[in-house]
This record gives C-alpha cells, structure tokens and sequence, in this order.
C-alpha cells in the first residue's frame, strides 16, 4: 500500500558531533593512560619510559573534556547543577549524574599519578595508578551506558555498548599515543627518543583489541540482522545514510585495513604500525560519529 | 510484581485512594486533523518556531481512488515509569502524584538525556532566541497536561479546543469519569508499548491508522514534508545530524565531511555567543 507521509514533528538532533569528539576523546585518554600504567602499576618494565608522557597526554585529552560538554548544555552556566556539593541534590539513576562524579574525579587521579611517576615514588603510583585505572575504564564504560540506557534508542540500546566503547577506547588511545609519539620523537634529544621495538609492541597490544572490537562489531551486525524491524531499519541507516562514518570511515579504515596491515610483516616494522594507529584513531572517530548519528536519525521516524 | 520505579518518580496512583491519576483517550475515529488542538497549545505557551509539545502526524495512505487520510495526535504520554524523569541528572523532570511528568525550568541544564531517552520524541529544546527574553530558553520542554489549567478545574488547553471532541481528558480514579468509562467501554491502545513505561495517553482505533507504524513512516517521506523540514531549517543553524539527507550528495564521504566541519563550526560559534563575546544573530 502506499504512504504519504504529511506532516511530522522533528524533535530528533539532541546530541551532536561534540557529544561524538567528547566520546572519541574521553576515549583515546582511557586508553593512553592504560598503557601508562602497564609500566608503573602492572609491571611491565618495557612500558616505563612513555608512562610520564602518556599520563599526561591523557590528561591533555581529558582537559578538553569539559569545555564541549559545558558548552554543549543549553544553559552552559547551570553546570554546577550536576554536582551535589553544590546544589545539595543528586539523581542516582541518572546516568549522566555519575558521568558527572567521573568526569570530574578521573583527572585528578590522574594528575596524583603523574606526579608520583615524576618524583619516582613507586609504592604509591602503583597505588594511584591502579585507582586511576579503575577511573578510566569507568569513566568510558559510563560513556557507553549513558547511550545504552535509552530502551528507544535500538542502535545504542544494547548490553555490548559499554564493551565496544572500551575497547574502541583501548585502540584509538593506543594508536594516538604512537602518533603523537612520534611527533615527539621530532623535538627530544637522540637519547630520550622511543625505542622503535616499543612502538611495535604497542601496535601488538592494538592486534589484540582490534580482533576483539571486530568479533564486537561482527556480533553486533548479526543481532541486527536478526533482530526486530526497528533493528533492521538501524541495519539499513547504517549501509545507507551512515556509509561513511561507519562502513567506510570505522569498518574500513578503522578495523579492515589495520588488521590487514598489522597480522602482514609490514605490521612488524614502525612505519607499518604507525599507519595502522593513524588509521585505527581516524576510524574510531567514524565509531563515534555513527553511535550518536544514528540513534539520532533513528528517533526521527517516531 | 516488581516496580519499575526509579529514582525520583511517584509510584503510580492507579486506584489509590485520594490521588488523582490523570489522563487522556484520543479518539481517532472522531479525530479531524483541524490541527485546532496544535495551535491552543502554541498560544497557550507561546512556543517558538520549530517546536511543538503536541503535533499532528498525518498521512496519505492508499492508491486512488481508495485513499484516505489518517491522523494522529501525538504529545507526551505522562508515562507511569518515565524514562526521562529515570535518566534526568538534576532532577529537573520528576513524576508527579497525580500523574503528570513534569518539567522545573530553574534546574534543567539542557543537557537533552531526556530527549535521548523518551520513545515518542515527545521533548524538544528550547530555542536560545525568544520573542519575550523573559520565557524559557536552552532547556528542555515538553506537554504538561497544562497543569495550571487543570489545577484549576479547566481542562487542558488541546482538550478544550478539541473541534470534534476526539481528546477527553479526565480521572481515572474516578470510575464515573469519562475516561474511566471509554477505557472500560472501547478497545483502546497505547504508542509503543514494547518500552515498558506506561504510557497515560489511550488512542481508540489505533489500530486502524498506520503512522504509528515507526519504520514505514521514515520509508515514505514525501516531497512536500521535506521541503518544509528545509524551509523551517533555514532559519536556523547549520546542518545537524538527523537532518533529512538527500542523496548521494549528502551521504558520500565529502558530504558527510562537510557535515561534521559544519557542525563543529556552529558549536564553536555557539561558545562564543554563550560567553557573551559575540551577540545572538
């Protein structure tokens, strides 16, 4: 039978692209000071040298955190509302609510952190490191409950979600850390450049959560497939409207052609995994943009 | 049987005894689509552009010569178990005894969890311009059941202006209401109750219609809708996500570019006009 379509309210475009780079960064950050702490709470000695300097990347990371949420409020000056100390009210079943707590808490830690690896203070930066830690994969695992909380929401609704943002984070931290390590290495003297074997052991590290993120998106696209018609329709926006974040940008250039390059001997040299992390930070942003895009394109249709 | 009531939410008052448990039956098979009940709504709270706390969905549906014209009222459902009032941070949003969801301007953030969470699309925000600086802006707004009105034993404003008495508001505590009484008497159905929240907002000959049916909406936009949706954009802001797409253009990879760069430049420039460093328009 055909339909036409007269005339709908459109109340749909709630969150945005900032919500998307807060989401890509917050991310990143978890995952650089991930690997900032395998040094100093995990003991993998390897990892030391770039512990100071991919802490205080993530907390460079973090620091623009707040600046695209603040300003992405509708009433920018009520920020204060979300903190209890100051309004004497909190909303525990609120998601958001404890974003709020996290956000807010995690660079702290992190700066503890780092100032323990800078005056060398083993005992408590492995300490500090751990609680740290424990903040940063909280910290991502509320980004991806915050949009699996909306039951209305079929391409975020879904237990996965918190996993796929962590492992994302995981990966693109990873892949930024080498960038920018790289860019580093540009202006340090001879002797405080990285060792080219760390940069290919990290680009082993993103191997593992490559695989992981892509048998996630893999068993993501089956329950799809299966699923209701609203998940079908989410199936459809994807191949469709969402091509490019999603298929092109995160699943071709994010996870296809990482993996080619990194299970392929290239992937053993530094040049091989450098491109690799380039391609897996870029793609992890397609992620991101699509995760908000679509549930946005999505509501349209009630 | 367990509650589905959290945080800061009333449990429901179905059958208690002394509270009121408001709510509304639209009747389709009377609905005329005179879009009178829209415009009582917009005077009564002076709604900006773009915005609506009830709209029309309407639609064509069949091949000539055997087509017809469905139309269905949609606002907010006043659930029992919201699901905006669960995921509001500052509790802006809260259920009330009586059974309105209601909205505290002064602790909205506009922070839009809310519009994230609800199913029937039924909030909106706010525009930062107002014609009178003095209502409401950036934070989020939906249909209250006009509360002021009812609280002073007036019906709501889309009720009272209803031209072909399709929209009966009453108590459903009280079994002689007449709400009580078409829930009793008719075959009523809700919109979307596969989200558990206990819409408060009974349609008679739903099933009947069709838009309620999400998907094939999307499927069969028509021409004239997308014009307006333009036209209404232009006076606005940039591109956004959820935007209609067109095309090849919009979808391909250059297109999408220019999306997001378009997007990130009217937030750059939003932060600039929060600060007050530069003006609004």
């Amino acid at each position: 039978m055909e339909r036409e379509i007269v005339s709908n309210a459109f109340h749909h475009a709630n969150w945005g692209i900032p919500i998307a780079v807060y989401f890509w960064l917050v991310g990143s950050s978890a995952g650089s000071f991930v690997i900032s702490s395998l040094g100093w709470v995990f003991g993998i000695k390897k990892f030391k040298p770039i512990s100071f300097f991919a802490s205080n990347l993530s907390i460079v990371q973090l620091l623009i955190v707040p600046v695209l949420l603040v300003f992405d409020l509708g009433q920018s000056t009520r920020a204060t509302h979300l903190f209890p100390v100051i309004t004497g009210f909190w909303h525990a079943s609120a998601p958001l609510a404890w974003g709020t707590a996290l956000v807010a808490s995690y660079p702290v830690g992190m700066f503890i952190y780092s100032y323990l690896i800078y005056k060398h203070n083993e005992y408590w930066a492995k300490i500090f490191g751990l609680i740290a830690v424990i903040q940063a994969c909280s910290t991502h695992w509320y980004t991806g409950i915050t949009m699996a909380l909306n039951p209305s929401r079929h391409p975020n609704h879904t237990a996965m979600a918190a996993l796929l943002f962590l492992i994302g984070a995981f990966i693109s931290g990873i892949g930024l850390l080498n960038i920018i390590l790289k860019i580093r290495d540009y202006f340090v003297k001879e002797e405080d450049k990285v060792d080219p074997t760390m940069i290919v052991g990290l680009g082993r590290l993103m191997l593992v959560g490559l695989c992981l993120d892509i048998f996630l998106v893999f068993s993501e696209f089956i329950h799809m497939t299966y699923g209701t018609e609203e998940e079908f329709h989410v199936l459809e926006l994807v191949t469709t409207v969402f091509r490019s974040p999603v298929m092109y940008l995160y699943i071709g250039c994010g996870l296809a052609i990482p993996l080619v390059i990194l299970v392929s001997p290239y992937g053993k040299k530094t040049n091989g995994v450098l491109w690799a992390s380039g391609l897996i930070a870029v793609g992890i942003f397609g992620m991101r943009l699509g995760w908000v895009g679509i549930s946005q394109y999505s509501q349209t249709i009630f | 049987m367990s509650s589905r009531s959290y945080g800061l939410q009333e449990p429901p008052s179905l059958g208690v005894k002394g509270k009121k448990r408001y709510a509304m039956v639209i009747d389709l098979r009377r609905c005329n689509g005179c879009g009178a009940c829209m415009m009582a709504c917009k005077v009564e709270f002076d709604l900006p552009l773009g915005v609506w706390r009830i709209w029309l969905k309407e639609e064509n549906r069949g091949e000539f010569p055997n087509v017809r014209k469905v139309v269905v009222p949609a606002l907010c459902n006043h659930c029992d178990y919201p699901i905006c009032v669960r995921n509001c941070p500052t509790e802006a949003t809260y259920k009330h005894a009586d059974g309105f969801v209601l909205q505290r301007f002064n602790r909205c953030i506009g922070c839009r969890a809310c519009m994230m969470a609800c199913p029937y699309n039924a909030r909106h925000l706010l525009p930062g311009e107002r014609t009178d600086p003095q209502k409401p802006w950036g934070v989020a707004d939906k249909c209250s059941f006009c509360v002021h009105r009812v609280s002073r034993g007036l019906a709501p404003a889309c009720v009272a202006s209803c031209t072909a008495r399709a929209m009966i508001f009453g108590d459903l505590n009280d079994p002689e209401s007449e709400v009580s009484l078409l829930l009793k008497k008719e075959n009523v159905s809700v919109l979307r109750p596969d989200m558990g929240t206990a819409p408060q907002v009974y349609y008679i000959g739903l099933d009947e219609g069709g838009v309620s049916d999400p998907v094939s909406c999307d499927k069969d936009r028509s021409v004239a809708l997308k014009d307006d949706y333009h036209a209404f954009k232009k006076n606005h802001h940039g591109l956004q996500f959820g935007d209609i797409l067109e095309g090849e253009k919009d979808t391909s990879p250059l297109g999408f570019t220019r999306q997001v760069v378009g997007h990130l430049k009217d937030f750059t420039v939003d932060i600039f006009e929060k600060l007050g460093i530069i003006g609004r328009h």
